[in-house]
């Protein structure tokens, strides 16, 4: 009897395994994608990272250990890289979390439920316009001798001449702000709908409670709102903190190749080496990749330690 | 029945386990044979560039249609090109993806020995071509060119598209670097006569911005090999290394960037901006102001002040002439070629040739570059020496006499010497002399002694 019952017992492990087994066939698409996408370039980066392999050179790459670690790490160009990245990111990322808010914050005190659905949809346009298409856009909004922004500087204000009117790609002291300023318009909707969803799960009785005890409205936005958004606000900087220092394509529009200029950052310094300098040094660029990106998590990590729940429940 | 069958979680089990089974059974077959008349692989351990290029096959049987790609570009600017390209008998042309020089497709193939295309028209020699025979990505056309065509070219032409005495450039496009000017603009200057020497530009400059004729007096492209290589030539052409390296520390050279300084000082103050387009490349400041009637002089390669004077209200006001000489310098300037390589593991090589001489000859291609068409007026010139007597001993109407003067320049006109670095070298160099040309630096021969250093810098790291 007891040998029965453990057989049975075995075969419905057995059968219970098996459908466990048959529920991991379904995620064997999404697991084939993960895995050739992200896993496999991941690791040949980090595989490249370790030798002097060079795109356009024929012999098979060689296993140089650390050195191309300890090479990026005595690389000025490397270092300069990052911290014109860190600046880059210091402008943008307080624009790109405060301007949403304060924008979601007023679109959801608009009470006519047209004019909200109006605004909303005039906020996600530019989240809808293909990128090249922003690029030609602000390339020619900012443009020194036929841009808009110049002309009504020069030719209506009258506050700068010809001779003195801003160069806002090609100054380097407003290059940068240049291309925050284009980032922030460009994910101004596509943040705000963040807020604006963390501000539609705020419970309202919360704020009538703290107006019956005599909040005024900056204490109501300080004490209810920002607490509320916390976690949402924990995601964009995150994840903006790592699109911001891994901007590449901005910089080489408003920059190209100039080592000069601020914005020849470490990623267009990677992407120099990998494809356009010499025979193209994949491996060190695989390395300055990998610097980069343990620094950045470093600072995520720090980042989502900030931004933790601290709430007790 | 298969639509209506459910699908059901054995279903799709069973569904997924022959679609399994049939991808590993596919994964473990051999790979496709190589194409007829495929080289073999390329020696690994060759280190030289002509010792890199993979033996040509001696022929070969396609089962594919001619398989050209162009880069974009080419066909913006020649739109007889893919009009031709659909009249023609089993030709499947397309764009090239080598926005920015970028040549990473064809390399990759070419270490996979594969090829989509057979012929890449596109390549100019001292920015990529270097490099693409390094990695024994493209053949020497001297197996399949007819000897009549590889004669007919002109001589300083060839020799730029050759290695080690094979051609790897089917040249087609010529461009040379010279002068223009907005004749409205130097008229109302009182400027009567062309300039001929870059004192006479400097002079012409100066008095169209005193007398207000335009805000700048001229402009040029801040880019090396678009402007200090040629205003260096201007004065010497001796000045490459023996490895093909461009020479900042020459005397020439320093000559040249003293130059540029002051003409920058006479330019629009943002002419050392990035360019909007091809990683800043092109779409430069230098041709928005010409665009705008707002310089009077501009100092580049020729197509570029033609399609710029496309923008003008009157584009006849535009005139071109030599490029200016320094007194006691040689007077030369600098051209470059654009044209076809011949992919290593492409097929149909034989008709690509047969196909690159229906380019070549085509009299629509050259009547649309030199007397434009309403799309674009690039007036790039042929480099085949028949096609000039045959204009020489019969004038088409369409031909305008500034022909003879861009292809004037031939004679003096020297190539970039094509380096691994060709191109990059003055990338890398840039950061540096623009300090003098902004006045941060001003001792122009330490800016050019860091030139030199930080592309010797990065011959060092690439070694």
């Amino acid at each position: 009897m007891a040998a029965i019952s453990t057989r049975a017992t075995r075969q419905s492990r057995l059968s219970a395994s098996l459908q466990h087994w048959g529920n991991w066939v379904f995620l064997i698409p999404s697991a084939i994608f993960f895995l050739s996408y992200m896993i496999y370039p991941i690791l040949r980066t980090l595989w490249l990272s370790f030798t002097d392999y060079r795109y356009l050179r024929q012999g098979p790459a060689n296993f140089v250990g650390l050195q191309n670690f300890q090479y990026a790490l005595s690389d000025p160009l490397v270092l300069i890289g990052l911290q014109r990245a860190l600046q880059f990111t210091l402008v943008f990322l307080p624009g790109m979390i405060f301007l949403p808010l304060i924008l979601a914050v007023m679109v959801d005190r608009v009470t006519v439920r047209g004019l909200a659905t109006f605004y909303r949809v005039i906020l996600l346009i530019p989240a809808v316009i293909p990128g090249p298409m922003i690029f030609v856009m602000w390339r020619l909004l900012y443009n020194y001798e036929i841009g808009p922004i110049n002309y009504i500087l020069v030719d209506v204000l009258g506050i700068f001449s010809k001779a003195n009117a801003p160069q806002w790609v090609g100054n380097p002291s407003l290059v940068i702000p240049a291309v925050a300023v284009f980032e922030w318009w460009w994910g101004l909707g596509y943040h705000t709908m963040f807020f604006l969803a963390g501000l539609a799960a705020i419970p309202k009785d919360l704020y009538e409670a703290a107006r019956i005890d005599g909040a005024n409205e900056w204490q109501v936005f300080w004490r209810i709102t920002i607490p509320r958004l916390r976690p949402i606000m924990a995601i964009l900087v995150v994840l903006r903190f790592g699109t911001a220092m891994a901007v590449i394509d901005e910089y080489l529009l408003f920059g190209g190749f100039n080592r000069g200029l601020p914005t020849y950052t470490w990623t267009v310094y990677m992407y120099d080496l990998a494809f356009q300098i010499g025979d193209w040094l994949q491996g060190y660029a695989a390395a300055i990749g990998w610097l980069g990106a343990i620094g950045m998590l470093i600072i995520t990590a720090t980042l989502l330690y900030i931004f933790r729940n601290r709430d007790n429940n | 029945m298969a639509l209506n069958k459910k699908l059901n979680r054995r279903n799709f089990l069973k569904a997924g386990a022959v679609a399994g089974s049939a991808a590993a059974l596919a994964a473990c077959a051999p790979p496709p044979a190589a194409a007829p008349g495929a080289p073999a692989a390329p020696d690994a351990s060759a280190p030289t560039v002509a010792a890199a290029a993979p033996a040509a096959p001696a022929a070969s049987t396609s089962t594919r249609p001619l398989a050209p790609t162009f880069y974009q570009w080419i066909y913006d600017l020649h739109p007889h090109i893919p009009e031709l390209n659909k009249t023609l008998p089993n030709v499947k042309a397309e764009i090239a993806p080598t926005e920015g020089f970028g040549i990473e497709r064809f390399v990759a193939e070419a270490k996979n020995k594969e090829s989509t295309w057979d012929v890449y028209v596109g390549m100019t020699p001292f920015v990529e071509m270097t490099q693409l025979i390094s990695t024994g990505a493209i053949v020497p056309w001297d197996d399949y060119i007819p000897k009549d065509v590889l004669d007919d070219i002109i001589p300083s032409i060839r020799e730029e598209c050759s290695v080690n005495g094979k051609l790897y450039s089917w040249p087609f496009f010529l461009d040379i670097t010279g002068s223009a000017w907005h004749s409205g603009i130097t008229k109302a200057a009182g400027i009567t006569k062309a300039p001929s020497t870059w004192d006479d530009v400097l002079t012409g400059a100066k008095a169209i911005i005193d007398s207000k004729a335009a805000p700048y007096g001229n402009v040029y492209d801040p880019q090396g090999w678009r402007s200090l290589a040629p205003m260096t030539h201007s004065m010497s052409t001796q000045v490459y290394t023996s490895e093909g390296r461009f020479d900042f520390n020459h005397d020439a050279a320093i000559e040249a960037l003293i130059l540029m300084k002051k003409l920058k000082d006479l330019g629009p103050a943002n002419l050392l901006e990035a360019g909007s387009t091809d990683g800043g490349v092109n779409g430069t400041p230098d041709e928005v102001a010409f665009a705008a009637e707002k310089a009077g002089f501009y100092f580049k390669y020729f197509n570029s002040p033609y399609r710029m004077a496309a923008n003008w209200k009157d584009p006849n006001l535009l005139q071109i002439g030599a490029y200016p000489k320094f007194a006691g310098g040689e007077g030369s300037t600098v051209f470059w070629t654009t044209g076809a390589c011949l992919f290593t593991y492409g097929q149909n090589k034989e008709a690509a040739a047969e196909y690159m001489k229906t380019l070549t000859y085509d009299k629509k291609i050259w009547q649309d570059s030199i007397a434009g068409t309403a799309a674009a007026h690039p007036v790039q010139l042929p480099v085949y020496t028949s096609i000039y007597k045959e204009w020489a001993a019969s004038k088409p109407e369409w031909l305008p006499e500034a022909v003879n003067t861009i292809s004037g320049q031939m004679p003096i006109a020297k190539a970039i010497t094509n380096h691994l670095f060709g191109l990059k070298q003055f990338q890398l160099a840039r950061p540096f002399y623009e300090k003098y040309l902004l006045g941060q630096e001003t001792s122009e021969k330490t800016v050019m002694q860091q030139c030199m250093d930080a592309v010797t810098a990065e011959l060092k790291k690439a070694a």
